[in-house]
């Protein structure tokens, strides 16, 4: 009943932003608007549900949605899939989020994983205080959010003595809208897997209706021994797992097994096999794809072209 | 010949007067591909923050371009002024061709010297793109000089160049931005530089000819008097 509502949600906002109408009706009234230096930044809200969302020409994407009467429930699908992380290092110690939005990620990690020692870098320093006012979100000892672009806090943390070691790092960095070329080369992954743990995994957010799908998953594997993916269903999200070679490769019963697992011991409001149930575990990389380098990104056009698969 | 500088260095005719307005362009055109570039090639190392592109990269080349026109206004007084811009042009040139391998070194260095963000982004631009943009900030005052051939007219012939160079300079900042920066930097520093390389080259080696021709009729003028002494 609740997913059915989820997708007439979806399909009446899609509804209303394919015939070019005003998306505000689906998603409630605007209670909060800023221009920041990176995003218009707008929060809306429809009895109980607010919504996130950054302004844009572009087709309707929401950043964040929670439900204020029932925080722990996860209104989007896309924050309970970067979840998936947990089936290959379920006993995190240290994790790292880039990209705050509505913070649901950090929060429900928060909740979940008491003692799990979070670091949430975020460039836009107008985000987190609407994180907090409107979603829920509260930081404390255990969960940090930096001021910071994404890569510049890795640099930092790789240079410090001694330098941390993650044992789950979520990319969730992208408004959707423009895609920052530096946060998604081969050089910024060997950065990344620099401050990984041994058993520690990468969980990259990603669309993958478009060829930088594509050239995301091989930029991966150029980095990565171990990438697997889970893909969204009412959405096209999907999660992007990467890690070291002490990092398992999953089939659908060791996935489905582990999920069983966790979810017995965590009692996630959603429902982890559910999630496990959305890997691909035949998944490959498009063989022509093209690496992405700092040298050479070409990230906002390949976004826009049609997937070739 | 009597040195008169204000007569010997310059160029003249007309088709000479196109050529240095088009040398003009190309400074305009590269001094913009450079600095979109250079914000692209920062943000591995510095992020892509406001003060990134805004301060550092463009606050390096206003700075640098005012250099440029300091050193190109004093060396257009000279009576090597065409090889000057030629050496100026080709030198420009080189520096990009080697550049895509000194930002790995350069920008790392900000960081193992403990400058980060701002003012390693400032450092690192000053170091990478302050030399090609006074190298090529030079033109402007330099072609405004050979255009002008009375004091009088001096007004319009700034207002032609710099409108023709600031032209060159739109089309080298949209081009770059929309469609240059889907393409390997490092190539199309490379490129960049060959080009640049081959028009200094061809201002130099222009102004030894011109230079030779004059010497030529100076010499040829002189005979008849040596010879009826």
């Amino acid at each position: 009943m609740r997913r059915l509502a989820v997708v007439l949600c979806f399909a009446a906002i899609a509804g209303v932003a394919a015939a070019g109408g005003e998306v505000d009706l689906a998603l409630g009234s605007l209670v909060y608007s800023k221009d920041s230096l990176y995003h218009r930044i707008l929060v809306y809200q429809s009895g109980s549900v607010v919504t996130l969302r950054f302004g844009t020409h572009g087709p309707v994407l929401l950043q964040s949605q929670v439900d204020t009467n029932d925080l722990p429930r996860h209104v989007q699908e896309y924050s309970t899939l970067a979840f998936c992380g947990l089936l290959y290092q379920p006993q995190p110690a240290r994790a790292l989020v880039l990209g705050l939005g509505g913070g649901v990620i950090p929060r429900e990690l928060r909740h979940y994983y008491p003692q799990l020692q979070i670091d949430v870098a975020e460039i836009d320093p107008d985000i987190p205080p609407v994180a907090e006012r409107f979603f829920g979100f509260r930081q404390d000892q255990k969960l940090v959010v930096h001021v910071s672009d994404g890569r510049m806090f890795i640099k930092k943390q790789q240079r410090l003595n001694p330098p941390p070691k993650y044992d789950l790092i979520v990319l969730d960095a992208f408004s959707g809208d423009y895609i920052p070329f530096h946060l998604m080369t081969k050089e910024f992954l060997e950065e990344a897997r620099g401050i990984l743990a041994p058993g520690g995994v990468v969980v990259a957010n990603v669309f993958y209706d478009n060829r930088l799908f594509d050239a995301e998953v091989k930029t991966f594997t150029e980095v990565f021994p171990r990438c697997q993916a889970f893909f969204g269903v009412w959405t096209a999200n999907a999660m992007i797992v990467a890690g070291g070679p002490n990092v398992p490769v999953l089939t659908a019963q060791d996935a489905a097994t582990r999920a069983a697992a966790l979810q017995a011991a965590n009692g996630f409001t959603f429902d982890m096999r559910t999630v496990a149930a959305r890997l691909r575990p035949g998944f490959a990389p498009e063989p022509r794809a093209r690496v992405l380098t700092d040298d050479q990104a070409p990230v906002n056009t390949l976004r826009w072209q049609e997937a070739a698969r | 010949m009597s040195d008169d500088p204000s007569r010997s260095p310059a160029p003249s005719g007309k088709h000479l007067a196109a050529a240095t307005v088009f040398i003009a362009c190309v400074a305009g055109w590269f001094i913009m591909q450079l600095e979109v570039l250079g914000a692209r090639v920062l943000a591995p190392f510095f992020g892509s923050a406001i003060y990134v592109v805004m301060g550092s990269v463009i606050g390096v080349f206003l700075l640098s371009m005012s250099g440029g026109y300091i050193l190109g206004g004093w060396l257009s007084g000279s009576r090597h002024s065409q090889s000057a811009l030629g050496l100026c042009l080709a030198a420009a040139g080189a520096w990009l061709c080697i550049m895509p391998f000194l930002i790995h070194p350069v920008c790392e260095g900000m960081w193992a010297a403990g400058l980060n963000e701002k003012w390693g982004s400032l450092v690192a631009a000053l170091v990478l793109f302050g030399l090609p943009t006074v190298l090529l900030g030079t033109v402007s005052p330099t072609a405004v000089r050979w255009l002008t051939r009375q004091a009088s007219e001096s007004g319009r012939s700034a207002g032609m160049v710099l409108a023709c160079s600031t032209v060159a300079s739109f089309a080298g900042c949209v081009v770059t931005a929309f469609y240059l920066v889907l393409l390997s930097v490092r190539r199309t520093m490379l490129v960049s530089g060959v080009v640049l390389l081959a028009l200094g080259g061809t201002v130099v080696l222009h102004a030894y000819l011109s230079a030779r021709g004059r010497q030529r009729r100076a010499g040829s003028l002189e005979a008849p008097d040596a010879g009826s002494a």
